[in-house]
């Protein structure tokens, strides 16, 4: 049966995606939703918690935080568009990725129309979508209903819908890049982007006043509109329309663009927004002095350099506005601070302190830059996986170069990637203290930055090592399974008061508060051991290992 | 002449029904050496086991003398390969590519490689990823060739090519020969192992089944002989002789046909003896040869087992 049609294929493709990302966020908010009355089991803590949200209002607006449906809409405002990056992925790997294998000429040889076939595929990723929404949904009513939540079935439905539907335009947009970029890797960048941007569009509005129009460009501020778990806010049928058209639209053009351009090539952009072609050069002599083509380690750096400007400008960014965050709430926090045990208990926890300095708030949201910068890390660790699967390494392995030789060279890079985006995230933090004038140890600043670049090693030399065995799909599926599963340790955990022993399970654990407390050196050196021990044995499972085809 | 490749019971599995099983043999420096096979028979896996790239299960293989694992930097220096599915940064240039594996040997002369480029007709400027499979193979070859190495060991090398090309290829392996270095090719193309090669391995379900000269590989084969006599012919004139089967009358009653292994003397002289009028032998070409080894079925296995002793 599932072979039966393109639709059914790519479905059951999906079928593995659909569960895990449907369990995962379901039961993601399912824990969220049950933990939320032992947050307020007193009216003051109640009051505090309300606080406490207008205070975080940037991440979503703050609605009913005290009931189950409000605090998990405002607590995962965003977080929970994480899954945004499952249809993006699948719909820049569509179409574009299967011309870039070949796979889509064969399929297209078959006595079936070119808009057919995409369609039955993009219809696929929509349906897999509603299926992941569907078992959010259940899940979030399941949680709901154990601690007798305001909202019923139909909420915890629309709820999944409409995180599916703000899902499949990024998806969409995806699919519409990918109709004018050569690879696939291009248009999941650029979308990634993208949403990185649309999160921080929408969340303008709620930090500056009188930007609402410029909230409005982005499609997360319609899904916004639309609060399913909070059943006094409800829902805005006009903005679930807006997705709907936006998901038809988008797709109909990607479609439209691809039944009509050749298969393999690119929709040509207007003369205005081309970049200057390269004229055809005659055959001259070998570039054999070229910087970037001399070691393993040059070619490795000239491979990172692309997503490394753009992870450097994405985190550098991200530390300079948590920067501009922390000054705009100076006045009120430590009034906050004061009047709020809870607002102090997560501080003491995840923010190492109870200092009632804007340090204090800076080094809570600091905490998300190493992630961040693992995220890089996962990345790089994938293509590295990737390209020994690709057969990449086949050619470079036939010179006299030592294996030992490639895969540190190919670290290396990484490595030097990795340590850049902490100098200029260093640098971008101390020009935001300086044009900002929030007062900030310059000392404690640098161990804050700069002591991300372990976590980030880390990160790369566990998935260097797990390359040694594991396909990129499931070495990569892991690496973010880790990511994932640290960022709720470190940030759940302490909400639930779960034990110290726990909270250590976390990497991130071990990056501190260095912004408060200066660079917590064994626990800094204690992650480049263990960096340094996952590479040494990634090195020497690499050097005796099959060169896998 | 030394031996520069020399494997002994090199054996490679991964997964059912594939990788190599005791496969021994050796390459004399010097020579072309055809490596004969169908579709997943383990080509491959005794190239990139050769190259370094896979770890023996057991057995044992040089090349120079040195282990193919154990001293596989070394191995590399003295090899040009050419993998079967060639996969390299698409966004890199031709030229590029040539300039980064060529640096990675420690440099090589641009005048060769361009030599090289421009005999087999390819245009270094575009991105791998513009190139056609063909335009990609040359790229392939162009890096293997460049540094002049001691022994090439070549994957499928013609697979894409144009004739022309092909010609070329050809013209260039000669050339490698003529300076006494040695060549190690795979091919499902017969003639074109026929024409460029001093001896050919034969594997089949990852065992080696034969390795000869290719002259001596035709003696191998068998003949196929018609023989025509002036009255009804009686296939049991052919039954004593030791090297001649499936005898059988044709619907004509005055015509014979019959297979003939090796030499054909004993048939002739019978022939004579019954006042034959004509004798027709055929000698069957290498593809047939082939074919008969690794024809899928139990007369496969008989014949296998008639060419066994040509492999030692």
């Amino acid at each position: 049966m599932w072979f039966t049609s393109v639709y059914l294929k790519t479905l059951r493709d999906f079928r593995i995606a659909i569960l895990g990302w449907g369990a995962g966020i379901g039961l993601l908010i399912y824990a969220v939703l049950i933990a939320v009355p032992s947050l307020v089991t007193t009216a003051q803590a109640r009051a505090y918690l309300i606080e406490t949200a207008v205070l975080f209002k940037w991440i979503a607006e703050p609605i009913q935080v005290a009931t189950p449906g409000g605090y998990a809409t405002w607590k995962y405002g965003f977080t929970i568009l994480v899954m945004a990056l499952w249809p993006l992925l699948v719909a820049s790997r569509m179409l574009r990725g299967e011309e870039e294998r070949g796979t889509l000429d064969v399929l297209l040889a078959v006595p079936r129309g070119r808009a057919r076939v995409a369609l039955e595929k993009v219809a696929a990723m929509w349906t897999a979508l509603l299926a992941m929404g569907l078992i959010i949904g259940l899940l979030a009513f399941a949680g709901g209903a154990s601690v007798h939540a305001n909202f019923g079935l139909g909420g915890g439905l629309i709820f999944g819908l409409n995180l599916a539907l703000i899902c499949g335009v990024f998806g969409s947009i995806a699919l519409l890049i990918a109709q004018f970029t050569r690879e696939r890797s291009v248009a999941a960048g650029m979308t990634g982007g993208l949403l990185l941007l649309c999160i921080v569009l929408d969340m303008l509005h709620r930090v500056f006043p009188s930007t609402e129009w410029l909230s409005r460009l982005s499609p997360i501020y319609y899904y916004n509109l639309s609060k399913p778990l909070i059943p006094s806010y409800g829902v805005n049928p006009g903005a679930l329309l807006v997705l709907v058209a936006l998901n038809v639209g988008l797709s109909g053009a990607a479609l439209g663009l691809f039944v009509r351009r050749d298969v393999g090539d690119v929709v040509a952009l207007p003369g205005w927004l081309r970049l200057p072609e390269r004229a055809p050069q005659p055959a001259r002599a070998l570039p054999v002095n070229a910087w970037s083509l001399r070691s393993v380690y040059t070619r490795g750096l000239a491979t990172v350099a692309l997503p490394t400007l753009w992870w450097t400008v994405g985190i550098a960014g991200f530390a300079g506005w948590m920067v501009v965050i922390a000054k705009q709430t100076e006045n009120i926090l430590p009034g906050l601070i004061a009047g709020s045990p809870l607002l102090k208990g997560i501080f003491t926890k995840v923010g190492g302190g109870a200092a009632t300095t804007n340090a204090t708030l800076l080094s809570f949201l600091f905490v998300l830059m190493p992630l961040v910068l693992m995220a890089f890390a996962v990345t790089q660790a994938s293509r590295w996986a990737s390209d020994e699967e690709n057969g990449r390494q086949e050619l470079v392995l036939a010179t006299p170069q030592t294996r030992l030789t490639v895969v540190l060279a190919r670290f290396g890079a990484v490595a030097t990637a990795t340590v850049l985006i902490g100098v200029v995230t260093l640098a971008a933090t101390a020009l935001a203290t300086a044009i900002t004038g929030l007062k900030l140890d310059g000392g404690h600043l640098a161990a804050a930055t700069l002591s991300i670049i372990p976590l980030g090693l880390l990160i790369a030399a566990l998935g260097y090592l797990l390359a040694g065995w594991l396909r990129t799909a499931v070495d990569t599926g892991l690496l973010s399974f880790l990511l994932v599963l640290w960022f709720f340790i470190t940030f759940v955990g302490p909400e639930l008061n779960w034990p110290a022993g726990v909270l250590r399970l976390s990497a991130l654990y071990y990056y501190g508060t260095p912004l408060l407390n200066g660079l917590p050196v064994g626990d800094t050196l204690a992650v480049l051991v263990v960096a340094a021990a996952a590479l040494a044995l990634a090195a020497a499972r690499f050097v005796r290992k099959d060169i896998a085809r | 002449m030394a031996n520069i490749i020399e494997t002994r019971d090199l054996t490679k599995s991964y997964g059912r029904n594939r990788g190599i099983q005791a496969v021994t043999f050796a390459v004399t420096e010097g020579e072309v050496f055809g490596f004969l096979g169908p579709n997943g028979a383990g080509k491959t896996t005794t190239m990139r086991v050769l190259m370094g790239l896979l770890h023996a299960d057991a057995g044992s293989a040089t090349i120079g003398g040195l282990d193919v694992w154990a001293q596989r930097t070394a191995v590399k220096r003295l090899v040009g390969y050419l993998p079967g599915e060639l996969a390299l940064d698409p966004n890199l240039t031709g030229a590029q590519i040539l300039a980064y594996l060529g640096n990675l040997r420690g440099g090589v002369d641009p005048a060769f490689v361009k030599q090289l480029c421009d005999r087999l007709g390819l245009d270094t400027s575009k991105r791998f990823r513009e190139y056609s499979r063909g335009n990609k193979q040359k790229v392939g070859l162009v890096q293997a060739f460049m540094h002049r190495p001691r022994l090439l060991i070549l994957d499928e090398p013609t697979s894409g090519l144009d004739p022309l090309n092909q010609q070329e290829f050809y013209a260039l392996v000669g050339e490698v020969r003529a300076d006494g270095r040695t060549v190690f090719l795979s091919s499902h193309v017969l003639p074109e192992v026929e024409h460029t090669c001093d001896r050919v391995g034969i594997i089949r379900a990852g065992q080696l089944v034969a390795v000869n000269q290719i002259s001596a590989l035709r003696d191998l084969k068998h003949h196929e002989v018609v023989i025509t006599f002036p009255a009804t012919a009686q296939p049991a004139w052919f039954s004593d002789v030791a090297n001649a089967s499936d005898v059988a009358r044709n619907s004509d009653d005055h015509s014979i046909h019959l297979t003939v292994q090796g030499d054909l003397t004993s048939v002739i002289q019978i022939a004579a003896q019954h006042g034959a009028t004509n004798i027709e032998a055929r000698e069957p070409s290498l593809e047939e040869v082939f074919l008969r080894y690794y024809a899928n079925d139990g007369q496969a296995a008989q014949k296998t087992e008639e060419a066994s002793h040509v492999v030692h």
